[in-house]
């Protein structure tokens, strides 16, 4: 268990697994999260990562947040937390 | 992720039920394509007969009793969880690295690579290397017209492999190669009689059997999309951008696709990415070319699915990623 987000050990997932150093998996984790608030605009949700602790938050801009393990469960709260479900086809 | 190569090389041998999955894997077992086996023989039937067939693998294990994919499920992981066990304990030993899967008739191999994805252990020792089922000469145009089931199962393979192609007709075989592209056109097909490799003929001009709608399911065929990724760079953009939109086009259009396959270069190697269905492999980190020797297959990677409008998918790639330039 970790002692900052309470995550048990998990198997890393997939869309992490584009870097080999520290320096690069912290480098995808942050343009991860300012491409996840480009694409959530439209939906009035934003992404946060703090880099020192796993996870992803996202956040409806009225006080609720969810702290996120993997890009996947992001997605389960995207639709949770904005009604309404994200679908990558219509992003223009 | 250094330990990636170390994993079980799985290769999951479906079919429907009498298709010859036995007698193809006898021969391997004999020809020795495998090198040193562990084999998992599944049956329905109570009482296995299969596995006295299969003598030459190094080892054998059998569920028998159920199907793996439903009833047999925590049998399957349990026994997988005692080879993994028992190969991480005895490194001293030279270990077998090939797991050749025998599933029964009536298992969907789409249901069993989830089970082993879902498992936070298996995940770590188990690597998928193929799929291949086995069809019928002789029954498999019946099997996938009323057979749901059969259809899943060709859906699922990398590699279809026709049997008894010595006692069908020459015109039989070549509609069922057609109507089996139809429903799988990503897929590999090989014919071969009692385990012997056989030619196919050409079936380019032949027709597909129509197929109907079973279980109200809307039967549309398969097809595929192939998505270049060379034009958006090799960076940590490129990476980022299409891990983002694919994990949301698997969320939300998940059910619709039934494989997802391709090299993606990336700052930390080429990943091998490999779906079924929803559910994505961990990925394989694959060794590096050598210097000039760029594989053109390299970031491009296949989906596959129902209804997928091509013009759509391009351009909410295209998007996605002009976004993470940015």
């Amino acid at each position: 268990m970790c002692s900052a987000c309470g995550f048990p050990p998990a198997v890393g997932h997939w869309t992490d697994a584009g870097g080999q150093t520290p320096t690069e998996r912290l480098r995808i984790r942050f343009s991860r999260v300012a491409l996840l608030n480009e694409l959530l605009k439209p939906l009035g949700l934003g992404a946060h990562d703090l880099g020192v602790q796993p996870g992803i938050q996202i956040s409806n801009g009225m006080g609720q947040t969810k702290l996120c393990q993997t890009l996947e469960e992001a997605w389960d709260q995207v639709e949770i937390l904005s009604g309404t479900s994200f679908d990558p086809l219509n992003v223009v | 992720m250094s330990s990636e190569e170390n994993r079980l090389r799985l290769t999951i041998l479906g079919g429907f039920l009498g298709a010859g999955k036995s007698t193809w894997l006898r021969h391997q077992l004999f020809a020795e394509t495998y090198d040193q086996p562990h084999v998992i023989v599944n049956e329905v039937a109570p009482h296995a007969v299969d596995d006295t067939l299969l003598a030459g693998a190094r080892c054998l294990d059998v569920l028998a009793g159920g199907c793996v994919c439903c009833d047999q499920k925590e049998q399957m992981i349990e026994l997988l969880h005692s080879i993994c066990n028992d190969r991480s304990r005895m490194q001293d030993v030279p270990q077998t690295r090939q797991l050749v899967f025998e599933m029964s008739g009536v298992a969907d191999p789409g249901q069993v690579l989830t089970a082993i994805q879902n498992d936070p252990i298996l995940n770590r020792h188990i690597l998928l290397e193929e799929i291949i089922v086995v069809v019928d000469a002789l029954h498999g145009l019946e099997q996938v017209r009323t057979e749901p089931l059969s259809r899943c199962q060709i859906e699922a393979a990398d590699q279809i492999l026709i049997t008894k192609t010595d006692c069908c007709d020459a015109q039989t075989l070549e509609t069922l190669l057609a109507t089996l592209k139809q429903l799988n056109p990503a897929s590999e097909c090989r014919a071969s009689v009692f385990g012997v490799e056989e030619p196919l003929p050409d079936a380019s001009s032949a027709q597909p059997v129509p197929l109907p709608d079973l279980d109200g399911q809307t039967e549309e065929p398969l097809s595929s999309v192939s998505l270049n990724l060379d034009e958006s760079g090799t960076d940590v953009n490129t990476w980022v951008g299409f891990s983002v939109w694919l994990s949301a086009m698997l969320h939300t259009h998940g059910n619709h696709m039934v494989r997802v396959k391709g090299v993606v270069r990336t700052p930390g190697g080429r990943l091998l990415l490999q779906s079924v269905r929803k559910v994505m492999q961990a990925p394989e980190i694959l060794p590096d070319l050598p210097l000039g020797g760029e594989r053109s297959s390299d970031n491009t990677v296949v989906l596959i699915g129902r209804g997928l409008n091509h013009e759509r998918i391009h351009n909410s790639l295209h998007h996605v990623m002009t976004k993470t330039a940015n």
